[in-house]
């Protein structure tokens, strides 16, 4: 198949996906922090969480299937889990495969939680991040609108709200610790 | 015989609250913002508390043999 | 050593023959093959109660963990620092204990005892690796030993198996019996120190007279570890004037007796039941005259709450806050009301039964020292204490 539509879906899902992938990681990092009776309830935190990460993932889904069944490049659907040896942009995509497989193991990790040690659970939480920035690599990489003005100024907002959201955590941290 | 007594692992317990959130009838919390859980489980709060079980983020709640 | 030993007639007899294994030998043969029923018989046929503070059927644990892949420990770590018992059962006679894990490893069919050590009482280690030594040649049993903390929860049992998991010494939830699922998830006796030395004296000397090994902090100063028959009269324990004090008995996590009331009582658990104390490990503190006893319970709670092994919310925050509320109590500031509210906040609500201890100990404060504590409302106090504890 080919056709600008495919192309579009990819590139649009993209985009999109680092906003959504952003929020996700944001919302993790804020709601571990948050103590009961403030506001927002825990357990709504927990769910909006792991529902708009579930949305990344299905998002993910579609993102790698245009991509692998777009004919106009050689992306094979193998080169979407094996981070070497692909043929288009070897290197960025790779990066990508690299990112759906870090963010597979945190997915089906979460989906199993209540059946795994919860150190084990949280170890392989802690890849999450790694998926984000890669795919945040990934996307300036491979991106083909990636020099446009406005995918530049997305991609730092999406880079501040992490890195503001993990300064807030660090900070709170500190100053429980201080206070103790 | 179902397994009908909540159990809190102290250890792993940081306080979050989410269990007082989905389980108000049975669990309120102290002054740190830790459970005060009492235990025997009615069979009509059966679901709910699985599901304040499942909501713990460190998994710190379990339903245990009476 | 900073106690003295006085004899006895069981486990501190013929002190004088010294610690080494030929002299053990001439009056107890080594433990052979014992089949478990027959031990575990003969400890309950004595009603051999566990030394460590909890007082559980040594027999009962026995049979509980006699499965596959038992494993034995002997906890010699004594975190009570006002305890010297099992200090002196190893230095004295490090052999009875040894002989009684042996007794119990063989008849639960292991080949690997565990020693749990006091890491602030490094004399006892090196007197137990002495021991051990000595008896390499002839028996088939390896000894393990650990070393534990310094610190009033490492003998917890829980903290014990923690340690010997290669893990902090810390106490952990215990969702079954360490007798059912213990040390890597076997079933493990883990037993005080003396426990095992009584279940070697009774296996070879028979059940009577039951005894145990009480430590007195005497008011002189003097602190001696002494046996004593179970049922004896406690004037065979406290001087006539200690008997007229309030008494501290069972240690930091004991309770108090008031003035007197142990005077026509006798050294047994019903007699104490009464007062709604226990043995425990056998610490008894008669209070000093000119002691406020407000005063030496704020210090108690204090030392036990920095003792908090800090893993557990409402022990880490409770015992402070219930620390400061007695201290609050003993400068008049307070009428009670809040250390009872902590004192319900904390108990049963850790991995341990540390703050349950400490709890019961205050408790034991608001029930016997009502007039005391309204004496410190008046700003006043009969022992001349009102001074910030620190």
């Amino acid at each position: 198949m080919n056709g600008p539509l495919l192309w579009f879906l990819n590139r649009g899902t993209g985009i999109v996906l680092l906003v959504v992938m952003t929020i996700s990681v944001v919302l993790g990092v804020l709601s571990a922090r948050a103590r009961a009776g403030r506001g927002t309830p825990g357990f709504v935190r927990s769910l909006v969480h792991r529902n708009v990460a579930l949305l990344a993932v299905s998002m993910l889904v579609v993102h790698v299937t245009s991509a692998v069944v777009d004919t106009y490049v050689d992306i094979r659907w193998w080169d979407a889990l094996v981070p070497w040896g692909g043929l288009y942009q070897p290197v960025w995509l790779g990066l990508g495969a690299l990112a759906l497989d870090l963010l597979a193991a945190v997915t089906i990790t979460s989906l199993l939680r209540t059946r795994l040690p919860h150190a084990a659970w949280r170890l392989v939480h802690w890849a999450g991040y790694l998926a984000w920035g890669i795919a945040v690599v990934h996307g300036i990489g491979i991106g083909t609108d990636a020099d446009a003005q406005w995918s530049v100024a997305l991609t730092v907002a999406c880079v501040a709200a992490v890195v503001l959201a993990v300064g807030v955590r660090v900070t709170g941290t500190v100053r429980k610790a201080i206070r103790a | 015989m179902a397994p009908s007594r909540l159990r809190v692992d102290w250890p792993s317990c940081h306080g979050r609250g989410l269990c007082h959130e989905l389980l108000p009838e049975l669990i309120s919390l102290d002054e740190w913002g830790f459970p005060i859980v009492t235990g025997e489980v009615p069979p009509a709060l059966g679901p709910a508390a699985r599901r304040a079980v499942a909501g713990c983020p460190r998994l710190a709640l379990r339903l245990v043999e009476s | 050593m900073s106690f003295s030993v006085a004899e006895g007639p069981r486990l501190l007899a013929h002190l004088d023959e010294g610690p080494g294994l030929d002299r053990h030998r001439l009056a107890n043969a080594a433990p052979g093959v014992v089949p478990l029923e027959r031990l575990a018989s003969a400890a309950e046929a004595a009603d051999l109660r566990g030394r460590g503070g909890a007082g559980f059927p040594f027999a009962v644990k026995l049979r509980t963990a006699a499965r596959r892949g038992a494993v034995v420990v002997v906890n010699l770590s004594e975190g009570e620092p006002a305890s010297h018992k099992d200090e002196a059962l190893a230095m004295l006679r490090p052999h009875l204990i040894l002989d009684g894990a042996a007794l119990a490893a063989r008849a639960l069919g292991t080949r690997r005892v565990h020693l749990v050590l006091p890491g602030d009482r490094p004399h006892v280690s090196e007197r137990i690796h002495e021991a051990v030594a000595e008896r390499r040649t002839g028996e088939r049993l390896q000894w393990r030993t650990h070393v534990a903390d310094e610190g009033f929860v490492s003998g917890q049992a829980r903290a014990v198996i923690e340690l010997m998991s290669g893990r902090a010494n810390r106490p952990v939830t215990a969702w079954a019996p360490e007798a059912v699922s213990g040390f890597h998830g076997r079933p493990t006796l883990l037993s005080n120190a003396e426990t095992y030395a009584q279940l070697c004296s009774i296996w070879s000397q028979g059940p009577d007279p039951a005894t145990m090994l009480v430590t007195r902090h005497s008011e002189t100063g003097a602190t001696t570890v002494l046996e004593v028959e179970l049922g004896a009269p406690w004037s065979a324990v406290l001087s006539p004037d200690e008997l007229r004090r309030p008494v501290l008995v069972g240690g930091y996590h004991g309770v108090w007796v008031p003035a007197g009331a142990l005077a026509d009582r006798r050294v047994a658990a019903e007699d104490l039941a009464e007062l709604g104390a226990r043995l425990g490990a056998g610490v008894v503190m008669p209070l000093p005259a000119g002691v406020c006893p407000v005063d030496r319970t704020a210090r108690i709670v204090s030392y036990l709450a920095a003792q908090s092994a800090g893993r557990c919310g409402p022990c880490r925050n409770g015992l402070p806050a219930l620390a400061h509320a007695v201290d609050q109590v003993r400068r008049g500031i307070d009428n009670g009301e809040r250390v009872q509210e902590l004192c319900g906040l904390v108990s049963g609500r850790g991995a341990c039964a540390h703050p349950d201890g400490t709890a019961r100990l205050v408790r034991s404060l608001l029930r016997w020292f009502g007039d005391e504590l309204h004496l410190h409302q008046r700003q006043e106090c009969g022992h001349g204490a009102l001074a910030p504890t620190g």
